[in-house]
């Protein structure tokens, strides 16, 4: 008996019970839905968080204190403004660099006030960090160097103190130090779930000197150190002559250089290893949904007693019993697995118009999860089918 | 007796035993039987005299515990139960009292799935089947399910499912058990005819009125054979067996 009709003898029995036999397959259904959409949503989301990174910037490097390759905590020194002078002034990769000191500071304007991020920087912070202002200019290296108390605002700070007004030349409190306003910058986003247009930028002296107040035995400690490399080319370069400058500065390698490619690669891992995750708890749907293939086949060969023993009567082989169970179960996981895969995709395009997301939908997933429906209707439909077929067709025949 | 026709069957002291020691049930007792060719041949018996157990041993739905079966010159009574499938496919046809038609599929359809086993092409089964069922009196009835079925229809659509495979033995068990008077005597006269044919048929049944129409009758008691050549007149005068 040829495989075909199997198959035609299967489909046949299946659909004499539609409800049941979509009943069925639900858990498998359910099972390829969520693992396609899972895995779909999460690419998506990938996707998003590494367009994101692209306004980090492909030629940009970060670098922080601290080191897996470090002895011990207390040995580590923080950056400091006189490092990214040095890395500016002496690796020929680095194009600009742009230090920062971040602190939450109240900040006021007349009667208004608000809290806000108020980050001391460089001239060199627009360039590296891809920023612009939209009104008045940026710190200047005059301003630096003369530790003025000159602000550039954050659009939503500008918005929140001056509502309507025009900011330029007004003079705000920050810590109720008095800082005349010099520009505005143009609206950004958020970055990395932080807003970046809730900001002020101060210059990194007056920063040091008036408002944070930090020293350390080596200078004036930085926050966070961003630097561009002259091309994108010229990055692993750029990260080269830091780190031996750096090295050569600190004593030691207690510092850590990052790439816009190792940040990616990082972000990459994390959400690969997230969505495989849940990947993995969505696929206990699709074992639930073979177990429940299983237990309704148990019922059907009970049922069909009298059947088996009839086909076995008139010829059947224990074989052709064996394999038309087999097929039958199959049949339903891979149908299962199919309609299971084709809500997984419209729940993922769905997602996509709902979300900023946009979800890709996975193919080798689909092929992956269809497969792996057809291997859990094959293994569980094993047991009923050789349960039938070690049928004797004589009390097959003589069952009511 | 048709002794000039070769044997079709032949079973030599087959015993079939059920448990052991004290327990042990003798459900046949060095059964010895023949049966040619063309021959129209009814098995009588009380319940548990064996007669059931020797057509399920007759049908190869079962192997004896020991003793040679000879089914059209293959001794079949140790093969495995592959074997055994195909030697029931090739050779053997059978109809039950439960006609044991597949709800789901029309009266062709349940008559060409023994082709199905034997691998036949589909013309070649639909066209088999289809002559089967004018063969026997259904030829306006191939599209209908069991269901739309008369009790009678139903059991002659077990008999072209029988002999569309073409056996050379046609096993009956209680035939006509499941029918009234009337359709009885139709299911009878289909036997009839497709002996007069050629084919040979054993029918078990309790039913002297039925076994009356066979040719010879064979009776069980105790798990034996004590009478193997009965005609339907010894039947009616000793009626008390």
């Amino acid at each position: 008996m040829d495989i075909f009709e199997s198959v035609k003898i299967a489909i046949a029995t299946l659909g004499a019970s539609k409800l049941r036999s979509v009943l069925t397959m639900l858990g498998i259904i359910i099972g390829n839905a969520s693992v396609i959409t899972i895995i779909g949503i999460g690419e998506g989301a990938q996707n998003y968080t590494l367009k994101q990174l692209e306004s980090f910037g492909a030629n940009q490097l970060l670098i922080f204190s601290g080191s897996n390759e470090a002895e011990g905590f207390t040995s580590i020194r923080e950056l400091v403004l006189s490092d990214a002078e040095a890395i500016k002034n002496q690796a020929p990769a680095v194009k600009e660099v742009a230090p920062t000191i971040q602190s939450n500071l109240s900040i006021g304007y007349r009667s208004k006030r608000t809290s806000t991020s108020v980050r001391g920087a460089t001239p060199g912070y627009l360039s590296v960090t891809n920023s612009s202002v939209s009104r008045g200019s940026f710190l200047d290296l005059n301003q630096q160097r003369q530790n003025s108390q000159v602000v550039v605002l954050g659009p939503e700070v500008a918005r929140k103190l001056f509502e309507n007004q025009d900011p330029l030349g007004k003079e705000i409190q920050i810590n109720n130090i008095g800082f005349q306003v010099i520009g505005v910058m143009a609206a950004k986003g958020s970055f990395a779930g932080l807003n970046q247009d809730d900001a002020a930028y101060v210059p990194i002296t007056t920063m040091a000197t008036q408002l944070s107040g930090r020293r350390s035995p080596y200078g004036i400690p930085i926050n966070s150190l961003r630097v561009s490399a002259r091309d994108k080319q010229s990055v692993g370069a750029a990260a080269f002559q830091i780190t031996n400058l750096l090295t050569q500065i600190h004593g030691k390698k207690d510092f850590t250089v990052m790439s816009d490619k190792s940040v990616k690669d990082t972000i990459a891992q994390v959400t690969t290893a997230l969505s495989l995750m849940l990947a993995a708890i969505a696929s206990i749907s699709l074992l639930v949904g073979g177990i429940g293939i299983m237990n309704i086949m148990l019922v059907s060969v009970t049922e069909r007693t009298q059947e088996i023993g009839l086909r076995k009567a008139i010829g059947a082989t224990p074989t052709d019993i064996l394999s038309q169970f087999i097929i039958e179960a199959v049949i339903l996981s891979i149908t299962g697995g199919l309609i299971g895969t084709g809500i997984g995709i419209s729940g993922t395009i769905l997602v996509g118009m709902l979300t900023p997301f946009n979800p890709t939908v996975p193919f080798t997933a689909i092929t992956l999860a269809v497969s792996v429906s057809g291997g859990i209707g094959l293994f569980f439909g094993v047991v009923p089918a050789r349960r039938a077929s070690k049928l004797d067709p004589i009390v097959a025949l003589r069952s009511t | 007796m048709k002794t000039d026709k070769p044997e079709i069957i032949r079973l030599e002291n087959i015993f079939k035993i059920y448990g052991s020691g004290e327990t042990e049930v003798k459900a046949l007792n060095n059964v010895s039987l023949i049966v040619r060719q063309g021959e129209y041949c009814s098995i009588m018996g009380p319940s548990g005299s064996g007669k059931s157990t020797a057509m399920n041993i007759i049908g190869c739905l079962d192997r004896p515990s020991s003793g040679s079966y000879y089914l059209d010159n293959v001794n079949v009574a140790q093969m495995n139960d592959t074997q055994l499938a195909h030697i029931r496919n090739k050779k053997l046809g059978f109809v039950f009292q439960q006609f044991h038609l597949l709800p789901q599929l029309s009266a062709l359809e349940n008559v060409s799935l023994p082709m199905v086993y034997a691998s036949l092409p589909k013309n070649e089964r639909l066209e088999k089947a289809a002559e089967a069922l004018k063969r026997v009196g259904l030829g306006n009835r191939m599209e209908n399910k069991p269901n739309q079925l008369s009790g009678g229809q139903q059991q002659r659509v077990a008999i072209a499912r029988s002999i569309v495979n073409r056996p050379v033995v046609l096993l009956a068990d209680e035939p006509t058990g499941a029918l009234d008077s009337k359709t009885t005597q139709e299911v009878l006269d289909i036997f009839g005819e497709l002996n007069a044919s050629g084919i040979t048929v054993i029918m078990v049944t309790h039913e002297p009125e039925v076994a009356r129409q066979t040719e010879r009758i064979v009776w069980f008691r105790d798990g034996e054979v004590v009478e193997s050549n009965l005609t339907p007149d010894d039947l009616a005068q000793t009626a008390t067996f």
